[in-house]
């Protein structure tokens, strides 16, 4: 009697789970104020991870000078340190935002599947590039050897997402779609996190 | 250099100490929220002590707070960053506090996460509270404390080596 309770009770939690499940799709699906900002807080994460990795500021301050420089400006001499964060919040905002609009112009399906692409493309290529980088003993010294290996690391986690966005069912694409707004934060701020490791190594 | 009516030390104390009293506010939101949500009170309970009350209020009434909060908080944040990179982060260096450089840096991060996060925070707190996003509304409301706690004793402690009363 108990164990028929608890397989009913198990069937009802995963009945509910589903329902709720297609409830949220049911909401990504019509209202587009969801799909942006979803698609927003996705983006966000994946373009400052990015820009912050690469060092792609939109502009560089020097604050004790108080100059604004266009991309990134490696400090000079005598004018203090160049601060590069506001450039990555300048480019990674609006760049969000701009995908966030395009996702409420997209058929659900695109959404979905753009979705799986841009985040599965994520998680390879910093995979890859961790593994390439952790294995390789002549990374410790050699920066143009760490730089080519970010760029080649590129094209297996492009094949990789390419692949798996293309035979991931639909139906599983979208019980994701939610769920990256975590995954994707946590995921950019493990990266950031360890590459601040010399600070807490020295 | 100096203003008019105030001394340029002191205006960036002002703003740090408004930073400050904001992060406060916020980190009270986030845990009422956090405790409302995380070990709601049974329905049927009746009001008893203060602890009682914070998990029987209902966690949307914070949501508000929280956003409007947040933004100030953040971009006053960004402000004052402008002055712990030149007058506070050069001497941590060179004292060689490299876990506090360190601890700060990764603060800029959460913090940013956090900010992107809020309008789908927003979104999923609205009413009618939809069933759908009831685990997402849980683990946002998680982030955005762990992110607010974590940022406010980074604050402090990077505060303490060079700030307001110190």
């Amino acid at each position: 009697m108990t164990q028929a309770l608890d397989v009913h009770e198990r069937i009802s939690e995963f009945g509910g789970a589903k329902a709720a499940s297609q409830s949220a799709t049911a909401e990504l699906t019509t209202s587009k104020t969801a799909r942006f900002v979803f698609a927003f807080g996705i983006s966000f994460a994946i373009l400052y991870t990015l820009f912050e990795q690469m060092n792609w500021p939109l502009f560089t301050y020097h604050p004790a000078v108080g100059k604004l420089d266009f991309w990134m400006q490696r400090a000079r001499s005598g004018e203090g340190p160049g601060m590069y964060w506001y450039g990555w919040l300048a480019l990674a905002f609006p760049c969000a935002a701009l995908v966030g609009w395009v996702s409420t112009l997209v058929s659900s399906k695109w959404l979905y599947r753009a979705t799986i692409f841009c985040c599965v493309l994520a998680i390879l290529w910093s995979a890859i590039f961790a593994i390439l980088v952790l294995t390789d003993g002549r990374t410790s010294f050699d920066t143009d050897l760490v730089k080519s290996m970010g760029w080649w690391s590129a094209i297996p986690g492009l094949v990789g997402a390419l692949v798996i966005s293309y035979f991931v069912p639909l139906q599983l694409a979208q019980r994701l779609f939610t769920s990256w707004l975590l995954i994707m934060p946590i995921g950019g701020l493990i990266i950031l996190g360890y590459s601040l490791k010399s600070f807490f190594l020295r | 250099m100096e203003f008019d009516f105030i001394s340029v030390t002191t205006f960036w104390r002002i703003l740090l100490f408004l930073h400050f009293v904001m992060a406060v506010a916020l980190l009270a939101a986030v845990t009422l929220q956090l405790v409302a949500v995380l070990a709601p009170a049974p329905v049927a309970q009746p009001a008893g002590n203060f602890v009682d009350r914070i998990r029987a209020a209902p966690p949307r009434w914070y949501v508000a707070a929280i956003v409007i909060l947040y933004v100030p908080t953040f971009l006053l944040g960004a402000w004052v960053y402008i002055k712990y990179r030149t007058y506070v982060r050069i001497p941590m260096e060179q004292t060689g506090h490299w876990w506090t450089v360190g601890s700060f840096e990764f603060k800029e991060h959460i913090v940013s996460m956090g900010m992107a996060m809020l309008p789908a925070y927003w979104y999923v707190w609205r009413e009618p509270l939809s069933e759908s996003f009831a685990s997402l509304r849980k683990w946002l409301t998680i982030f955005l404390a762990v992110a607010v706690w974590y940022s406010f004793l980074v604050g402090h402690v990077a505060n303490d080596f060079r700030g307001v009363g110190t």
